[in-house]
């Protein structure tokens, strides 16, 4: 029989105090209609080595200099090459790491099956969809302790603030936050973090039986930590909420630092931003020069297009190589992002991250533009999302969302950029293009090719 | 197979030593160590043959082939150990070898490639007995003190032994790869377990 899991097996490890949360949380007047039940799934075992790679991420040796490899590297390759029928077909030895073939998205999205070592059981499989940076849709395969050893993460990421997410079974740990059209929500705990709450929510008026539900729910959970991207904190900020929670942890989309500075006046408490990716979960944390790379377990490389490394300080697409999805190890793995890897003595730091490839834009001149310099540009200005566009006759036109956006001074900015005869048009994002899910940040109908 | 040639052991143990230089990266388009067009060049000039002629040289030396052309790229290390093999003095001493070594290494290891990963015609005795006994054949030569019809057997065997392999290897990961596809589709899987931020 393949029935639908029984609250057991959602939650293996849950006790009649964690009961009593998950049932304030599912039961709550103000609760959300939540749509997807969905436990932690996690064993006694499973917990015992989420908190055995808990204590690891905060002992193990990290950090590497540029084109050195961290010791567990080459015997992971080995393993790849040896149980992985992906790498395994694509040959060559594990002796030259940076002449290694990489991997792709779409390599990824033709057969995920062929990513699962040989010698991994398959009982406790579980399937994750998500959206690539290319639209298609990728499937991630993955174990129950992976998800939870988000946690420790999250914990490493907030100690870099002096945060302390505290958990236990009388208090809402995490709250995640979304403004989409459609996604799963749901209300958990955690065995990990001592059967505290976890819900995840759609700040869409339509998911609540009335609007009002919202900040009603949310203040009466007064949770620890929110996670979520700009646009549900943006939604977040409209809220009358009183509680402070003692950080926010936003992911997923850019983060503009004017707009991270609204957010922490609003809240009262430190807005960290934090980049990974489905396929590696995690990766690194925003800090004063850029991201820290997070887990000990991932080898970050930045490559150029033909995947030799990158010079430290060169732009190019960031490549992740370990991890800890037992479904899914990761060789070589273009994500699709772009930054360049700098080095603090051995600490690698992502400079300047966007997430896919860059875009170039033309002046009227005829000069090249990145789009890295418009992010720049926009860097000063509170906006939550935006999407610059460039047509055909070399107009250009930036959607935006934010609160009391100063048109006028994102408009010089762009002009400033682009020169003086430059057609600039500023609108706002409605409301349904922001819900669609992940807006493709930069976007041109000029032909590239034919030069300035 | 007409004439006899070397000692089998010979050479199996020739190509048991390959050195780590044979074993590297082809170089294709602008990646990789190795130029194997200078190397088969070499190799046919000491076997008593001309320097090759560019047209001759590009097939060891692709240009436009990408980098994760996995295929293309055992296809060049596989030739690039075959050059090791005949590099040997017993081959060189004969000095009339080179058109017939030109033609096995340009056009006589496509199967074997296809079929073997280079690294295992060195580290597998199989596998080195039957490159070396190719070679011989591709040569018209036959193993010291074997028979037309010994050397004849043993090769069959090696490389159907080799296919078979292949066989039941691409059988079990299409039924691993069932197994996976099946446990997809459970409900326990599509469930899924919280996740606690988005990427």
């Amino acid at each position: 029989m393949d029935d639908a899991l029984t609250e057991e097996q959602r939650f293996p490890l849950l006790t009649a105090k964690g009961r009593r949360m998950l049932r304030w949380l599912q039961e709550h007047p103000h609760a959300p209609r939540y749509n997807f039940p969905c436990g932690d799934r996690l064993t006694a075992e499973g917990l015992r080595r989420v908190r055995a790679f808990a204590a690891e991420l905060s002992a193990a040796p990290r950090g590497w200099r540029w084109k050195e490899m961290p010791p567990w590297l080459q015997p992971f390759v080995e393993f790849c090459l040896a149980e992985v029928p992906f790498y395994r077909h694509a040959g060559g030895s594990a002796e030259d790491f940076f002449a290694r073939p990489t991997t792709s998205h779409e390599d990824l999205r033709r057969q995920p099956w062929a990513f699962v070592p040989d010698s991994q059981p398959l009982k406790d499989l579980l399937v994750y969809t998500t959206s690539s940076t290319t639209g298609s849709r990728l499937i991630v395969l993955s174990d129950p302790e992976t998800p939870s050893k988000y946690l420790p993460l999250l914990q490493a990421a907030l100690a870099t603030r002096g945060v302390l997410l505290e958990g236990g079974c009388v208090r809402v740990a995490l709250i995640q936050v979304c403004v989409q059209k459609q996604t799963y929500t749901m209300a958990t705990v955690s065995a990990y973090l001592g059967e505290a709450g976890y819900a995840k929510i759609n700040l869409s008026p339509a998911e609540w039986r009335d609007p009002d539900d919202r900040a009603q729910f949310l203040e009466s959970c007064h949770p620890e930590i929110y996670t979520g991207d700009p646009i549900a904190f943006l939604e977040l900020m409209k809220l009358p909420l009183r509680a402070r929670p003692k950080a926010l942890i936003s992911s997923a989309m850019a983060l503009l630092p004017a707009f991270q500075e609204r957010l922490e006046a609003h809240f009262g408490c430190p807005v960290i931003d934090l980049y990974g990716t489905t396929e590696s979960a995690p990766v690194a944390v925003a800090g004063r020069g850029g991201f820290d790379i997070l887990p000990h377990d991932l080898y970050v490389e930045v490559l150029g297009p033909d995947g030799a490394p990158c010079r430290p300080g060169e732009r190019g697409e960031i490549t992740l190589t370990g991890g800890r999805n037992p479904f899914l190890p990761l060789l070589r793995y273009r994500t699709g992002d772009w930054a360049s890897l700098e080095f603090h003595q051995e600490m690698p730091v992502l400079v300047g991250l966007e997430g896919r490839a860059p875009v170039v834009f033309k002046t009227a001149a005829g000069q090249w533009v990145n789009s890295i310099d418009v992010t720049t540009i926009l860097y000063e200005f509170p906006l939550s999302q935006f999407s610059l566009h460039q047509a055909a006759d070399g107009n250009l036109r930036l959607k935006v969302k934010g609160h009391d956006l100063p048109v006028a001074a994102m408009r010089d900015g762009l002009v400033g950029l682009f020169g003086r005869d430059q057609g600039v048009t500023i609108e706002e994002t409605s409301d349904p293009e922001v819900w669609s899910g992940k807006a493709i940040q930069y976007s041109s109908a000029l032909d590239l090719m034919e030069g300035p | 197979m007409e004439e006899e040639g070397p000692l089998l052991e010979t050479l199996t143990r020739r190509l048991a030593e390959c050195p780590p230089e044979f074993l590297a990266e082809p170089r294709i388009g602008s990646v990789g160590e190795i130029h194997g067009a200078a190397v088969v060049s070499d190799l046919i000039r000491d076997l008593g043959g001309a320097a090759l002629t560019p047209a001759l040289a590009a097939i060891f030396q692709p240009a436009n082939a990408p980098p994760d052309d996995t295929r293309q790229r055992n296809r060049l290390r596989v030739t690039l150990i075959a050059a090791w093999l005949l590099h040997d003095p017993w081959f060189r001493s004969r000095q009339q070898l080179a058109g017939r070594a030109y033609e096995f290494l340009a056009h006589g290891l496509i199967e074997l490639a296809a079929l073997v990963p280079a690294p295992r015609l060195v580290s597998d005795p199989d596998r080195r007995e039957e490159l070396v006994r190719l070679c011989l054949k591709a040569l018209g030569l036959r193993p010291a003190g074997e028979t037309i019809a010994q050397a004849q057997d043993r090769l069959t065997t090696l490389s159907s032994a080799e296919r078979q392999r292949v066989i039941r290897e691409a059988q079990a990961a299409e039924e691993r790869s069932r197994q996976i596809r099946e446990a997809m589709a459970r409900k326990a899987a599509q469930e899924a377990a919280a996740r606690y931020s988005r990427e």
